[in-house]
């Protein structure tokens, strides 16, 4: 960049040797004031002025930008220590939640066994209680059949009792008809009557109870 | 060379000018274009509860465990013979089953998949579906089932589960066929067709979606096909109305 100072001078030399005559004696007679406009300095003022306030600015702003990136870095080094810290947490974690999961299938591992297990328990239980029913209903049954046993039993020892009592009339009326002795033989027909619907009776008591037990299963 | 060429030169003002102007822009578009700070830097969220993890769910099992949990052995004692079957629990201590595993009930007794045995009576019997409701005498810590709502479509798949032949629970898993014309089982609506694995002993006992909801009862079986009939849980949503059930008759 070329500046005014160094044209200036130049131009006013050449100017003057083309145009000024020489003094007789050789000398240069005394130079009229040259035809040169008046030097103006308000430029240079204001282009130093302007130089100086951009270079300010300049440096302000470098100034400012400096610190800026600064602050850029400091937040970069923030990052990247919140991603390391992330990134271990999440490591750790990781090994939490694998330890968790291993616990968690050793765990589902053993509840399902143990549920497997109640089930088998339950089920046996179930068919305890299945066995006792039945065992309760046939105790039941043979409780019935017992008690018709028993009743008949009795009702038919009722009976020989009974004709043991009619053979011994029948017996003491012989031998009083054998010796001549009047003898009424209404009563003992009437005992032998009621004798023998009684021993009927039980008879069928007799059939009803072995009926019953035939229908007890094998 | 400006004269050869007969090209003007700008004034030296004029170059002054531009270049100041030059200038001017140029501190213009350095300011301009300066960098922002950073904005504040935010703190970044904690994991603090493992719940946050978001921990996958044993969903499989826990459909499966809960299926067998809601179910239950029914041990009746009719007028002339022993029998058990399968049902499962509502909420209220209400126990449902099929009508022909309770049929002349003189003793009712319910097993629980965990061993417990709790007497039950039975409160209805539906009179046109093979349906009845039982009423637990405790009903205390019982896990209930859910019934479902919403349409049962052909395809969908389902778990039925049961106590065949009086033993041990088991869990089945199938589809859901179509849907088949009640009639047939002297059913008032249309009975759900499954292909899940039904035995004798399994009667009464849930058919669940893959959401763990109770959408049939099991009831019949058709041995030339081995195919589960089931009937649908709309039919016994109905049949729960107090007055579409009758009081079950004595020996």
């Amino acid at each position: 960049m070329e500046g005014p100072s160094s044209t200036w001078p130049q131009a006013s030399s050449e100017r003057s040797s083309a145009t000024t005559p020489l003094a007789a004696d050789g000398a240069p007679p005394a130079a009229p004031p040259p035809d040169v406009p008046p030097r103006r300095r308000w430029p240079w003022i204001v282009a130093v002025v302007l130089l100086l306030a951009t270079a300010g600015s300049a440096a302000g702003v470098a100034w400012d930008q400096r610190e800026t990136a600064e602050q850029w870095r400091e937040r970069a080094e923030a990052l990247a220590a919140q991603r390391d810290d992330a990134l271990g947490r999440g490591e750790a974690l990781q090994v939490q939640l694998e330890d968790v999961a291993e616990l968690l299938a050793a765990s589902e591992l053993d509840v399902s066994e143990l549920e497997s297990r109640i089930r088998e328990l339950a089920d046996e239980k179930a068919q305890a209680e299945d066995t006792a029913t039945t065992v309760q209903v046939e105790r039941d049954v043979l409780a019935d059949v017992s008690s018709q046993v028993a009743s008949a039993v009795e009702a038919l020892d009722a009976c020989v009792t009974r004709l043991f009592d009619l053979q011994e009339a029948s017996v003491a009326a012989f031998n009083r008809a054998a010796a001549g002795d009047p003898v009424d033989v209404e009563p003992l027909n009437r005992q032998a009557e009621a004798t023998t619907t009684f021993c009927n009776e039980a008879r069928s008591a007799a059939a009803a109870a072995a009926s019953a037990a035939d229908r007890i299963p094998g | 060379m400006s004269g050869a060429r007969g090209i003007r030169r700008p004034a030296p003002a004029l170059v002054r000018r531009v270049r100041h102007l030059v200038a001017a822009l140029l501190l213009t578009a350095l300011v301009g274009a300066c960098v922002e700070p950073p904005p504040p830097l935010e703190e970044p969220d904690d994991v603090e509860a493992i719940e946050d993890l978001d921990l996958p769910e044993l969903a499989a099992e826990s459909l499966l465990r809960r299926a067998q949990e809601v179910t239950v052995r029914i041990r009746t004692l009719g007028c002339r013979q022993f029998g058990v079957g399968s049902g499962f629990v509502l909420p209220g201590g209400i126990v449902v089953t099929n009508r022909h595993v309770v049929d002349e009930p003189r003793e009712v007794t319910v097993n629980t998949w965990d061993g417990r045995t709790i007497d039950a009576v039975v409160s209805g019997l539906a009179v046109d579906s093979d349906l009845a409701i039982l009423q637990l005498s405790d009903d205390a810590g019982l896990p209930e089932a859910e019934l479902r709502t919403t349409p049962i479509e052909p395809g969908e798949r389902i778990v039925a589960v049961g106590y065949p032949g009086g033993g041990p629970s088991t869990v089945s898993s199938g589809t859901v066929l179509g849907l088949v014309d009640g009639e047939l089982f002297g059913e008032p609506a249309d009975v759900l067709q499954i292909d899940a694995d039904i035995r004798q002993g399994s009667s009464g006992g849930p058919v669940l979606d893959m959401d763990g909801r109770v959408i049939g009862v099991v009831f019949a079986l058709d041995a030339s096909t081995g195919l589960g009939f089931a009937v649908p849980v709309t039919t016994l949503l109905e049949r729960l109305d107090a007055s579409q059930l009758a009081s079950p008759a004595g020996c």
